[in-house]
């Protein structure tokens, strides 16, 4: 006989259905990417591989998938390194500026990216440093709208982390830098990946921050839908839809497939 | 194997005192339990002996060398936290290994090394664990060898049985000491149990809100308890009130329910003043044991009588105050029911006079 299922009936309605309405646009765009008539439409006139190929050979979907991917990569890099140094300060420094600059690191996330865009923008131009419409610019921004998702799940398993383990290293003789290398940091990698993942994801997609930041030589995948949609509403967009989606879907599978690899591996 | 002196070793917290002017001495090879309620200050001396928590004020002087600005890498003293900090990340072996990699050993001395402190403690064969697959008792033991196989000056434990079961604390509690004995090295023990520190420690030091009320050997810790919260802390023993008529050589005269009597002291006590008579249950002598001591005898009402296997527990009146005797449970004694009136006494030596809280002082 089976166990009794402790989650109530109700629940795993609810649960279903929110799942559906989170699933079914994903689908709807797949399907529209697969599309073999000229125009977006749904349901699709039947399928066949065209916008696809359109998409690999189109001039500005291909470079723009690249550059949000790259710049989604370096992002990740910058906000995952920064983020960690922030936590590590949120959660152990005494000073009294922390709450100050928890609020402030969080601020990103709570403002509309339309204003944040804005006022970078305008930060830019004003200390006229070249930062106005450039790569530099760009990354900075996705920095800052991806560094408080890091800072999220890094504080969080530093929080969870006894520090009693750090003490032990520090008097086994370990330097606090050695006792961060051998000890805090393998036991913060869980939190570290998933706000990288999460940084990336965000990058990836940022769209309203970017509409201020990018050039029109730098455009990003979700500008290069964006205004592919506004003047050609061809299925090509939705094609780029199916990468993205792909991609965001790779990098979460692996991302969980790296953690349980790891606890894999240490339980032997 | 290192001597210790703490001198006036303070911790406040913003205007609470965490550590209050601790001095003490250890020396060499000595077991010394810190024994108090939770909150006196136990752990943050600890701490501040092992370099986590800086002190307020005071010294701590390891070997004639003043440990005080050094941090806690550069102290060569082992610590063993009550929840064991087993690094979840790495194996049993490696866990031991920590501490000698750091120290730039071979990795063949490192390989002896570990083997030999997995068998000093009665781990061999759990090399490759990790530590989610040991049991509290193991990790304590994985726990100590990692810290043992540094070869430490001095070995530091903070509550360290605290989370095992009761019949796993009697057994580590001698495993410990055997260990501690067999390495003879000095070692300060945190506990708010008072078993663990008579039966494990050679000397006791009794805390109180950031001080060490009292400090000395488990008998005389639990023998001649030198104030009411050390008294009432260690074991079970009947407090009383009484009038002090005067005191000469350690001797003090009495007045307990119109009868005079006598008992030792260790303190100054004015003429006249109230008093607290100290007596544990043990030695409260009952009906023909009490006269065949030719000791000043009380009247005594036994309120009610608890069995208790071994012994008899009985609750009694005197003068108006309740009083707590235990006797064998042995066929031939005498035993009594309730509502009986009993002659009761001690011998001076066994009954003490305490000052009221925070009154009088201590001639040593
Ligand atoms: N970091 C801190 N900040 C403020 N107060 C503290 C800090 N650490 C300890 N204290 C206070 O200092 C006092 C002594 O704490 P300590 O941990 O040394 O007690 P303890 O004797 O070990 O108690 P327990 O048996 O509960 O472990 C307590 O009142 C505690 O609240
Ligand atoms: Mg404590």
């Amino acid at each position: 006989m089976d166990d009794v299922n402790p989650v109530p009936l109700t629940f795993r309605f609810i649960a279903a259905l929110a799942l559906m309405v989170l699933l079914v646009p994903v689908l709807i765009v797949v399907l529209a990417g697969l599309n073999s008539g000229e125009y977006l439409t749904f349901p699709p006139e039947g399928f066949s591989l065209r916008w696809v190929e359109n998409f690999f050979t189109s001039p500005t979907f291909l470079p723009a998938f690249k550059l949000s991917f790259g710049l989604a990569l370096a992002t990740t890099l910058i906000s995952t390194v920064l983020g960690t140094l922030a936590s590590i300060f949120l959660t152990r420094s005494a000073s009294k500026a922390r709450e100050f600059l928890r609020g402030l690191f969080f601020l990103p996330v709570v403002l509309p990216g339309v204003v944040l865009g804005l006022a970078l923008y305008v930060f830019f131009i004003w200390t006229d440093v070249g930062l106005a419409r450039s790569l530099a610019g760009l990354i900075i921004g996705h920095v800052l709208v991806t560094m408080p998702f890091v800072i999220a799940t890094v504080t969080a398993s530093l929080v969870d982390l006894d520090l009693s383990v750090e003490e032990a290293a520090r008097s086994l003789g370990a330097t606090p830098l050695q006792a961060f290398w051998k000890v805090t940091l393998p036991l913060i990698t869980p939190g570290i990946s998933a706000g990288s993942i999460f940084a990336f994801i965000v990058s990836f997609g940022q769209f309203e921050l970017t509409l201020f930041l990018a050039t029109p030589d730098l455009q990003t995948l979700p500008l290069a839908i964006y205004s592919s949609l506004r003047y050609a509403f061809e299925p090509t967009a939705a094609a780029a839809g199916i990468f993205a989606i792909c991609l965001v879907t790779v990098s979460t599978l692996i991302s969980t497939r790296l953690s349980n690899l790891k606890k894999l591996l240490s339980r032997r | 194997m290192s001597d210790i002196r703490l001198e006036q070793l303070t911790k406040s917290y913003g205007d609470s005192v965490a550590v209050d002017s601790v001095s003490l001495q250890i020396r060499e090879g000595e077991f010394y339990a810190l024994l108090g309620p939770s909150g006196c200050g136990k752990s943050t001396t600890l701490r501040m002996v092992a370099g986590f928590v800086k002190p307020t004020a005071g010294r701590i002087v390891v070997d004639g060398q003043n440990l005080t600005p050094l941090p806690p890498e550069k102290r060569d003293i082992g610590i063993v936290f009550q929840n064991y900090a087993i690094f979840p990340h790495m194996s049993v072996a490696d866990n031991i290994a920590f501490g000698l990699k750091l120290r730039k050993k071979s990795r063949s001395e490192i390989d002896t090394a570990v083997r030999a402190a997995l068998e000093q403690v009665g781990l061999t064969g759990f090399e490759d664990r990790f530590q989610r697959n040991l049991s509290g008792g193991q990790q304590q033991r994985v726990a100590l060898a990692r810290v043992l196989v540094t070869e430490p000056r001095i070995l530091l434990l903070d509550e360290p049985l605290s989370a095992l079961d009761k019949t796993l604390r009697e057994e580590m509690k001698f495993w410990i000491k055997n260990l501690q004995q067999k390495l003879g090295i000095t070692t300060i023990y945190v506990t708010h149990d008072q078993d663990e520190a008579l039966t494990m420690s050679d000397r006791i030091g009794v805390m109180r809100a950031g001080q060490i009320e009292q400090s000395g050997t488990p008998q005389q810790i639990y023998e001649e308890p030198g104030t009411l919260f050390v008294t009432s802390f260690i074991g079970q023993s009947n407090i009383l009130d009484v009038k002090c008529l005067e005191v000469k050589e350690h001797k003090a005269t009495i007045e307990l329910g119109g009868q005079v009597l006598q008992a030792s002291t260790h303190h100054l006590i004015g003429k006249g003043t109230g008093a607290k008579l100290v007596i544990r249950p043990e030695n409260v002598l009952m009906g023909q044991e009490a006269e065949a001591q030719g000791v000043p005898l009380l009247a005594a009402t036994v309120l009610d009588e608890t069995y208790q296997g071994a012994m008899l527990r009985y609750r009694l009146e005197v003068a108006g105050q309740e009083i707590v005797a235990e006797r064998q449970n042995q066929f031939h004694l005498e035993k009594w029911d309730p509502g009986a009136v009993v002659r009761i006494g001690w011998t001076e030596r066994r009954a003490r006079v305490l000052p009221e809280d925070g009154a009088g002082s201590s001639s040593g």
